[in-house]
């Protein structure tokens, strides 16, 4: 079996560890070995976001002391990978050494979906839902790694699930991290609308592959709207999946 | 104009609360970004004209003072005279000293943000010299004493039934009426008449051409053009990044500055000006003044990351695109310049302290990024101003944060670097914050995250993390 490093972001070990599991049931049915490190911690997105270059940097370094020699890593999260691709490089503009080692680990990133489709061509991993779905493009994944389309062909190739449009689905959700907390006004008004195109789409379930955005929607719709879910699309995939493939 | 940068937060409640700008801000963003996709359709290669004009903005700034240097000569030889500002003060000081040396009563204005910038109405009123804003937009803000809402579209957010009353309070109007049309004539009657006497005119520069001396402004309405053609005196104030090469640079950066702008392949009116009248000419000022500002832009030219915000061509596409935009409006932002762009640029002409909330004010989405013809990465600004302010740089006059902010990142760092006390904080944390939790989901808490339980739940915290989990996991 194929191994891969597996990198869990602390939103998904903290709060949502069955999208660590399914991701894992979801390799793992597919052939491959994924591997986790038990030294990782956090990319160090929060102290970048928020100014912190000096502690972003020890982040970085330590995150690249676990992964740097991995030849494939995969997560959950777009906006982690994002992180590790763009930003680490920029980060050590005055380390050389540190650099050329960001540099190297940021092209063996991957994010889950582009994973799935780009590196081991899977489009059809096996699963069925009965129902209509809609699809979130998530900031990060779709801008940051121009990820949209594995994972709308992983969703079509689900027995019985038809992809609905979502009306401004690319639009931000409002999450932002610390913008979600720091601007509740606006990002309260972000989430809204991204709801409200979610509850006219007709879609029985909205997906998407970032846990971050799935805080900040799947927030919202608990509060306000019970009825309804939010889930990544790691989750939406893993079940009922035909084993053995 | 006066500085409200401080009061976001405040004027963001009031915009939210705001029904008239919200139901607006529903339908303007998107009906531009389509006229903007269908404008930008007309280009063989979109990305390729793109990225044209950000190589030509990166060019231009490369080459910034000698650019200038270029410009100035050509536009001396054009018989233009030039004057140099370093600061908004200058700037009007200069404008006054030249209206009151030829007896100017009052002064019609093209629209220009770069004015709103130095707040020259309000020194020219102070002075007994009437300004008029000419341009439609501008005019009724002006009026209304209201800072732009869009940088394309100033008063693009009023409602007609307050343009009618206000055009009937200032004695615009006979007859009130709601017709947009007959409005616009009631307005244009106005400042026809201002046109008919007037002697001296202020516009703002789009374009300058360093290789002709030529300055070019761009607009729909004719405003510009009849406030440059009639007066005597024309005063052209443009913020020295205007600057670009070559005329053919000028006319591409005019073909996107269209396009991203209003959709349109070209504006209605494009007026280039290289000098006042010449002998045999029979139209065209006496006398050009080309007012070339500062105001902070060479502070910003030499920080090599700053300097990107110079770049900017004000095309708007940035505010279209922006969701923080799409909520809360224009007036949030405090100042002339709004939406991402003036996230970017009020930061570095105001200082990280006055601004904190601008560059913070943003999920990083990248909207703006991704359509800026210019190549500006607005995100990666604000996370430069973000890591500036936090070292409390003075360069920038960055403001330092508050120091539990300080202490939280401190202890996050160590544990971030040590796995196991990684997970010590977590199994010490968790009571903590499971402490309101129900059936699995926390709907309150104090402190300094209760932002974001005003209006969404958050899942309590993993009786097991993945990390604990893993263990089990990994046999299977
Ligand atoms: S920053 Fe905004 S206004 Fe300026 S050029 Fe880019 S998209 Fe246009």
């Amino acid at each position: 079996m194929k191994n891969v490093s597996l990198f869990i972001p602390c939103t998904v070990d903290l709060f949502l560890p069955h999208i660590g599991e399914a991701t894992v049931t979801l390799l793992r049915r597919l052939g491959i070995n994924p591997v986790y490190h038990e030294e990782q911690t956090c990319c160090g997105q929060p102290a970048i976001n928020a100014g912190y270059q000096k502690e972003a940097q020890k982040a970085a370094k330590h995150f690249i002391k676990v992964f740097g020699d991995d030849e494939q890593v995969v997560s959950p999260s777009g906006s982690c990978v994002c992180t590790v691709k763009y930003h680490y490089p920029e980060l050590f503009e005055n380390e050389p050494e540190w650099r050329r080692r960001a540099e190297e680990l940021a092209p063996r990133m991957f994010e889950l979906s582009q994973y799935l489709v780009d590196v081991l061509n899977v489009e059809d991993v096996g699963a069925s839902f009965a129902g209509k779905v809609t699809y979130h493009e998530s900031c990060h994944i779709l801008r940051g790694l121009g990820v949209s389309e594995q994972p709308k062909k992983l969703i079509k190739a689900v027995q019985g699930t038809q992809l609905v449009p979502l009306n401004a689905a690319e639009s931000c959700c409002g999450f932002g991290g610390e913008f979600a907390n720091n601007f509740p006004d606006i990002s309260e008004s972000m989430v809204k609308d991204k709801v409200e195109n979610y509850l006219s789409s007709g879609a029985d379930l909205l997906l998407l592959c970032e846990p971050g955005c799935l805080l900040n929607i799947g927030g919202f719709l608990s509060r306000n709207h019970p009825g309804k879910k939010a889930m990544h699309l790691a989750n939406f995939l893993a079940p009922n999946g035909r084993e053995g493939q | 104009m006066e500085i409200q940068t401080e009061q976001f937060t405040a004027a963001v409640k009031r915009e939210l609360q705001n029904a008239r700008s919200r139901a607006f801000l529903k339908v303007m963003p998107p009906v531009l970004n389509m006229k903007r996709d269908i404008g930008l359709s007309t280009f063989p290669n979109i990305d390729a004209a793109q990225a044209y004009g950000a190589a030509i903005r990166q060019e231009a700034m490369a080459r910034l003072p000698e650019l200038l240097e270029e410009f100035e000569k050509n536009a001396l030889a054009n018989g233009a005279k030039v004057f140099w500002a370093r600061d908004a003060k200058e700037a009007n000081e200069t404008i006054l000293q030249l209206a009151k040396e030829r007896g100017v009563k009052y002064v019609t204005k093209g629209k220009s943000m770069v004015t709103e910038e130095m707040g020259l109405n309000e020194i020219l009123s102070k002075n007994g010299i009437e300004p008029w804003e000419t341009d439609l937009g501008e005019f009724i803000a002006q009026q209304l004493h209201r800072p732009p809402f869009h940088i394309v579209g100033p008063a693009i957010n009023v409602a007609v039934e307050e343009v009618c009353d206000l055009f009937m309070a200032k004695a615009n109007m006979k007859e009130p009426t709601l017709d947009p049309v007959q409005l616009g004539y009631a307005a244009r009657l106005f400042l026809r008449d201002k046109f008919h006497h007037v002697q001296m005119g202020i516009t703002g520069v789009n374009m300058a051409v360093a290789e002709t001396g030529t300055i070019i402004n761009v607009e729909n309405e004719g405003n510009i053009r009849l406030t440059k053609s009639s007066p005597k005196t024309q005063v052209s104030v443009m913020s020295l990044e205007k600057v670009v090469p070559t005329m053919k640079d000028a006319l591409h950066m005019i073909r996107l500055l269209s396009r991203n702008c209003t959709g349109q392949k070209l504006t209605a009116y494009v007026s280039m000006d290289s000098g006042p009248k010449k002998k045999d000419e029979i139209d065209g000022p006496a006398e050009l003044f080309i007012l070339i500002i500062d105001n902070g832009r060479t502070k910003i030219y030499q920080d090599l990351k700053a300097r990107d915000a110079l770049r900017c061509i004000r095309c708007a596409a940035c505010l279209n695109i922006c969701p923080v935009y799409g909520q809360i409006g224009g007036y949030a932002y405090g100042w002339a310049y709004s939406g991402p762009m003036g996230q970017v640029l009020n930061p570095l002409l105001l200082g990280l302290d006055r601004t904190q909330d601008l560059y913070r004010a943003t999920t990083l989405c990248g909207a703006c990024k991704s359509v800026c013809p210019v190549g500006i990465d607005h995100p990666s600004m604000f996370l430069y101003y973000r890591s500036k302010d936090v070292l409390g740089d003075p360069y920038w006059k960055g403001k330092k944060r508050p120091s539990s902010e300080k202490r939280f990142f401190k202890a996050w760092i160590s544990a971030v670097t040590r796995a196991w006390l990684w997970n010590l904080g977590i199994r010490m944390v968790r009571p903590l914050i499971n402490k309101d939790a129900h059936d699995g989901v926390i709907s309150k808490m104090k402190g300094p995250f209760q932002g974001w339980f005003r209006t969404r739940d958050l899942p309590a915290m993993a009786a097991k993390t993945f990390h604990d989990r893993w263990k089990e996991i990994k046999k299977i």
